[in-house]
């Protein structure tokens, strides 16, 4: 059973079209390396997934049931998860309080409700754990190095018991023990049967933590093939158009 | 308590004592009962603006909504005879639409907060001129009205009950602030709204609540501020008051650039504008200095701010390094 497909999925933008006919399946704990040159259309895709703006024509399934995404919210209602390229977190607050925004804990005092501090700050503290990251709740995240905050983004999706995580260049900008360290993370989340997937422009980083990789060039898929089957100089071919179609 | 509040609470402290080693009427009961109502007046519409500041936006229309809501309260009750517990509901109610119009000019219409705002305070500014022709509204002479007198210019052991409105204001909003899921959200919208919007949190909403909760306590302090008056002269009464606003928060560690502030901070700010007032009417410089002291003060503050920031954040990658370094 496929836990996200992609039926002949286009987008256009006035007269760009960002992506052409896209068709695309992934399996549970699956982790998908996607590809592509600059514009090739990788963020238009991830985004389209996630419900930010709805496709110009095609469908998405999730667990095989059609679905339609009007905002955001519906996307993580389904199970979607992102993780964006410029880190979709807020400086000014906690780790802990990041992990939890859009869906605090709250407790009742008498008639109000306020935020649950402590329960905020147990809770990460258990699934910095479980993602073996060094992250502590209290910390303010512009205090945090690059593998920090990318653990701080991937916590929320396990808060959420999501069941596809999509990455937008986690590691772009980040050092490589970091690098590492996020890999480590995405390992983690296919362990624990949640599907990734990853955009990069490394290929290192890619053969390394995919098990399938797939290649956009002008918003066209060019290739999904499996990992072990392919190699990164058969990839580079791809994504700059030396080869055509694998 | 936030280490800036602390450094805040000490400027007020240490000025206080120059001052009174100047001139010790500073301490007297009827100074400080003066500046307490002052600060309280103040104190409630900036509480409003810091909100506002937090979301990273502005609200220049501040003084010309006590204008223009100060006027109309006391034409409500002085000359229409509306009964006062109604008139400041309406008052209110008005606040409420204010503030709702701001805040859907800003998101829906995506219109800059400044240029929003900016046009605020020439409307109901202009509004307030022309509805009354220029001419300044007050109560009718002998007119009394001893519950609305209580609660707005009375005093409980000496402390003026603006003064106390201030304190339950800003109580409550410090809960909201720091203890409601709004609160947090507020914070989050003002440092990084696609990661907000991301997160599922409703931008929108809370960005128009932020101006409705500032237009309202502008609103309260409007009603402060005529029964304070008795009268309003609709083209200079509250004119600059914004600036005050803005000013407090900003010495309170409001960041105009979103996301940052406190309550604590607010009022605190609000004390020293206050106490910097009270400090140029006590030394004898003259009053037409008045705002020059009070600029020049905040310049200070927020550069002594922003370079003790950096000496903290050097330190700190000192001892890093040096960490680093051992074997
Ligand atoms: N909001 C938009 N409006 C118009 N065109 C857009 C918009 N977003 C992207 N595009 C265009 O769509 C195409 C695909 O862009 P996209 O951001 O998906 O590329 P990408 O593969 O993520 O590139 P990169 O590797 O640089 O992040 C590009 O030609 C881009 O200019
Ligand atoms: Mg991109």
């Amino acid at each position: 059973m496929n836990v996200l497909e992609l039926k002949n999925i286009s987008k256009r933008y006035g007269a760009i079209q960002a992506l052409d006919n896209v068709s695309l399946a992934i399996a549970p704990g699956e982790v998908v390396g996607l590809m592509g040159d600059n514009g090739a259309g990788k963020s238009t895709l991830v985004k389209v997934i996630a419900g930010n703006f709805a496709p110009t024509s095609g469908d998405i399934l999730i667990s095989e049931q059609k679905v339609e995404f009007h905002k955001p919210l519906d996307a993580q209602k389904a199970g979607i998860e992102v993780v964006y390229q410029d880190l979709a977190i807020c400086n000014n607050l906690s780790a802990a309080s990041n992990v939890f925004l859009g869906r605090e804990p709250t407790r009742k005092i008498g008639p109000i409700k306020v935020v649950d501090y402590a329960f905020m700050r147990s809770k990460s503290a258990e699934l910095f754990a479980r993602l073996k990251s060094e992250t502590r709740p209290r910390d303010l995240v512009h205090k945090m190095s690059g593998g920090q905050r990318q653990a701080v983004a991937i916590a929320r999706t396990l808060l959420s018991d999501a069941k596809i995580v999509l990455m937008d260049e986690p590691t772009a900008a980040i050092s490589v023990r970091q690098v590492a360290e996020v890999l480590n993370l995405i390992r983690q989340l296919s362990d624990h049967g949640i599907a990734v997937v990853l955009i990069s422009h490394r290929m290192p980083d890619v053969f390394e933590v995919a098990d399938k990789v797939v290649v956009l060039r002008r918003g066209e898929l060019v290739a999904d093939k499996k990992a072990s089957q392919s190699s990164p100089e058969e990839i580079t071919g791809l994504i700059t158009g030396a080869i055509e179609h694998a | 308590m936030q280490k800036k509040d602390i450094g805040l609470g000490i400027l007020i402290i240490v000025v206080g004592a120059i001052v009174y080693m100047h001139n010790p009427l500073f301490l007297s009961p009827i100074n400080l009962g003066n500046t307490a109502n002052l600060i309280g007046l103040f104190g409630l519409f900036a509480i409003g603006q810091g909100f506002v500041i937090m979301t990273g936006g502005i609200d220049l229309s501040v003084g010309s909504v006590i204008a223009l809501l100060g006027v109309l309260f006391v034409d409500m009750v002085g000359k229409f005879g509306v009964p006062w517990p109604l008139a400041v509901a309406i008052i209110i109610g008005l606040g409420v639409l204010i503030g709702l119009a701001h805040g859907i000019l800003i998101t829906r219409f995506r219109l800059q907060p400044f240029v929003v705002t900016l046009c605020g305070l020439l409307i109901y500014r202009g509004i307030a001129r022309g509805y009354t022709a220029e001419s300044t509204a007050g109560f009718p002479f002998g007119s009394s009205y001893p519950q609305l007198e209580w609660l707005t210019i009375g005093r409980s052991f000496g402390v003026p009950h603006s003064f106390l409105a201030m304190l339950i204001v800003a109580a409550v909003m410090w809960v909201v602030l720091h203890h409601t899921v709004f609160g947090r959200h507020l914070c989050a919208v003002g440092k990084n709204e696609e990661a907000a919007r991301f997160s599922g949190i409703n931008t929108r909403f809370v960005t128009v609540m932020a101006y409705v909760i500032c237009a309202v306590l502008a609103s309260i302090a409007a009603i402060y501020f005529a029964m304070f008056t008795k009268s309003v002269q609709p083209s200079s009464h509250g004119n600059f008051y914004e600036l005050y606003a803005i000013a407090a928060a900003v010495l309170g560690g409001c960041s105009l650039r979103g996301g940052e502030g406190s309550v604590i901070g607010i009022v605190l700010g609000a004390v020293l504008l206050q106490e910097l007032q009270n400090l140029v009417n006590l030394l004898g410089i003259p009053s037409s200095l008045n705002f020059a002291v009070m600029g020049a003060v905040i310049l200070l503050g927020v550069l002594a701010d922003q370079q003790f920031a950096a000496y903290r954040t050097r330190k700190s990658t000192e001892r890093a390094l040096g960490l680093l370094q051992k074997p």
